[in-house]
């Protein structure tokens, strides 16, 4: 009796044993790349002909890659504060991808929105000996000191969205300014001078204060009238803020256009505007795409005409080719911000684009595989 | 409980083999995890070999300790604090208003959240032993009633320098150097956050075993009716246990405000969880089946191996919480399943 309890202790801790070893194996392989996965990667890519050679194999780049590269994997980390979301885990299977293409070994550090964790994390990361760490946002104030730590032992550090003193760090985003001059530029076409504008926004987050700057701009320069300001952030922010736009847009029913500068701010403003009767009458103008927001932007009759966006995944990889030209010192500057494509209601319609795939065929530009290449460089996301 | 390993070991002599085995399971299983875990990685990865990891691991664990040696003493008295992660978090909030808004040094800092601490312990100990609250429920209501309370005070916006105030003026003040030192800080070779969980693990062990608060309150937990017809005034004993619990979590808050370096309002979230399950952990060293600040501490540190070295290992996230649910398992049977026997007879519990 027991000795069968004793057996089914000893027992478990086997298993316990094993499950470690296997889950650390079965993550290894996929840091290991194989190759035969690359090609189909790049399959969506912008350039279709450099997706066939690689499908030969080998390496299908135009030059040798530079040390340090070449012999043996190079292994830096990656450290997230989160991963989770349709934003963030296209973005970290992105980066995970190029990583394999370009032979990083690549430990991802997750942190789970927890920062004390994220400051562990770092810690180690620093510790562990890599080649370089890339950082996916972050409070400033927990992240800084870690990363002059990391800069003063000689590792190089990309940061994306992360707020940098540190004239060292390789500074990357998403051109929180370019998305929204694109999507306002066609909202000043379409409502022309002097209009009556409605705005959703909530303030006090850094990417959202960057678009409202350009806000105040076009209002300016159109002499647009802006009728109604909501907005907060919450954790329901596209619900919570259909009520306000909803309450808004009651009092303000003859706005020509509405600005919603974060696709869950978008999502509520659509259905306020639903509710109001007014989809013939108002044009939403959002940032952001994803394949929900492409169904609500195809609908028929749907009054979101126009955001601009960058793709996630693209964005990762081309992160994680940052770091690859850091490493072999081909990286000119310190400050990167990607572009944005525009994405209008027309556009999908005329190409018969539904979601995420198909656009990315479409608007290659979208992925930002032109940037941060190099002739030894595979892109891949 | 020396007595009662006295009276263990008497037995070990006299009983068969495969009973020694189980008492050797009961007594040293979770130690022998412990080391096992870190013989595993210590051997399978380099990282792990490096003597900063091995700080940082320990300083990861140091939060998590502090926390769960409050969690242990509300259990030493026979109840349980499920407000450590809130007072935790509560604690992060507090220093950042009285570093950045209100400019403020890091002492005033670290004296308002251990008071603050000790505030909401002294709250606990009114609902439970004044109002007669089911402790679980008790300490539930008041998590919530402080992670509100902590929104409320800031408007559920993280406090950092610079942010804009209500009256449309600037947040002048920063976490102050020393308030900093506190976690990135090092006294000879040892980070401070690791001396003030050795430090406090030692204390609580001195304070629950060695002296007679300590003793009464293992009483109390044991029977406390016979402890109240012995004429221990039981209610105070509760009411300390859990002010010792508010002041620990509000030194883990500390330690967590330090690192993170910011007011940020979702510091402590996971702390509850992981603090109640290395005092659960802890029970289980050396047979005891007692909250214990040791156990607590090993169990902790035997997180802390675990977390580190299936992060370095590359193991997700998710797949670690399965891991670490399993080897809390594990700990409980050897508690609870094994050691039924011996818990006849080594005490009331």
């Amino acid at each position: 009796m027991t000795r069968s309890k004793i057996i089914a202790g000893l027992f478990a801790t086997t298993m316990l044993v094993t499950a470690c070893s296997q889950s650390a194996a079965t993550t290894a392989p996929s840091a290991a790349a194989p190759s035969a996965e690359a090609p189909t990667a790049a399959a969506p890519s912008a350039a279709p002909s450099e997706s066939a050679a690689a499908a030969a194999s080998a390496a299908p780049t135009a030059c040798a890659a530079p040390a340090p590269f070449g012999s043996g994997k190079v292994k830096i980390a990656m450290v997230r504060q989160s991963g989770a979301g349709d934003y963030f885990q296209q973005w970290g299977g992105g980066a995970q991808k190029q990583a394999d293409a370009l032979g990083f070994d690549m430990q991802v550090y997750d942190a789970q929105a927890d920062n004390a964790t994220q400051a562990t994390q770092m810690q180690t990361a620093i510790d562990s000996g890599v080649a370089g760490i890339i950082v996916d946002h972050g409070l400033a104030d927990t992240m800084n000191p870690l990363i002059k730590q990391a800069l003063d032992k000689g590792i190089p550090v990309v940061v994306y969205d992360v707020e940098t003193t540190d004239p060292r760090v390789i500074h990357t985003t998403q051109s929180d300014a370019d998305m929204a001059t694109k999507v306002l530029t066609v909202m000043a076409n379409d409502l022309g001078k002097g209009a009556q504008v409605g705005y959703v926004n909530a303030l006090g987050i850094a990417p959202l204060d960057r678009r409202n700057v350009v806000w105040e701009q076009f209002v300016k320069d159109n002499g647009w009238l802006q009728k109604f300001f909501v907005g907060k952030f919450t954790n329901a922010v596209a619900t919570d803020n259909a009520v306000l736009a909803d309450a808004a847009l009651k009092a303000n029913p003859d706005v020509a256009g509405i600005f919603a500068p974060y696709d869950e701010l978008t999502k509520g403003t659509l259905v306020a505007v639903k509710n109001n009767g007014l989809s013939d009458k108002i044009k939403v103008y959002g940032i952001d795409i994803s394949n929900a927001d492409l169904e609500l932007m195809t609908a028929p009759g749907s009054p979101w005409v126009a955001t601009a966006a960058t793709d996630p995944a693209g964005v990762g990889a081309a992160v994680v080719r940052a770091m690859g030209l850091k490493l072999t010192n081909e990286l000119q500057g310190t400050d990167f911000k990607f572009p944005a494509a525009l994405i209008t209601q027309k556009y999908l319609a005329d190409n018969g684009i539904t979601n995420m795939d198909q656009l990315r065929v479409a608007m290659p530009e979208l992925a930002e595989a032109s940037q941060m290449v190099s002739c030894w460089i595979q892109v891949a996301y | 409980m020396d007595l009662a390993r006295k009276t263990a070991r008497t037995r070990v002599q006299a009983i068969p083999m495969r009973e020694r085995v189980r008492e050797w399971t009961v007594r040293y299983g979770v130690i022998a995890i412990t080391l096992f875990l870190l013989v595993l990685f210590l051997a399978t990865e380099d990282t792990f070999r490096r003597p900063t990891t091995i700080l940082s691991m320990l300083k990861y664990a140091s939060v998590i300790a502090i926390a769960g040696l409050g969690v242990t003493t509300a259990m030493v008295v026979g109840g349980i604090d499920l407000s450590v992660g809130g007072i935790a978090g509560m604690a992060v909030t507090i220093a950042a208003m009285t570093m950045v808004i209100y400019n403020q040094i890091g002492l005033i800092a670290v004296a308002g959240v251990l008071v603050a601490g000790a505030a909401v312990g002294l709250v606990n100990a009114l609902l439970i032993v004044r109002l007669r609250i089911p402790d679980m429920l008790a300490t539930l209501s008041v998590m919530f009633v402080i992670q509100g309370l902590k929104l409320v005070f800031v408007s559920g916006q993280s406090v950092s320098s610079g942010m804009p105030l209500p009256d449309g003026t600037f947040a002048k003040g920063h976490f102050t150097a020393d308030f900093l030192w506190i976690d990135n800080g090092f006294v000879g070779p040892i980070p401070v956050p690791v001396l003030i969980f050795l430090v406090l693990t030692v204390a609580m062990w001195i304070f629950l075993t060695r002296t007679r608060w300590g003793r009464i309150m293992y009483a109390i937990g044991a029977n406390p009716e016979a402890a109240r017809l012995a004429g221990i005034r039981i209610n105070r004993y509760h009411a300390l246990a859990y002010v010792i619990s508010g002041l620990l979590a509000a030194v883990a808050g500390l330690i967590l405000a330090s690192r993170i370096g910011q007011g940020d309002i979702s510091a402590g979230n996971s702390l509850l969880l992981d603090s109640i399950a290395v005092a659960l952990v802890g029970m289980s060293v050396m047979g005891l089946n007692l909250p214990n600040a040791w156990g607590t501490s090993l169990g902790a540190v035997m997180l802390g191996i675990l977390i580190t070295g299936l992060t370095i290992a590359g193991v997700p996230y998710y797949a670690q919480d399965v891991v670490k649910g399993l080897v809390l398992v594990l700990a409980l049977i050897f508690s609870f399943t094994l050691s039924r026997k011996r818990t006849r007879y080594v005490s009331a519990v």
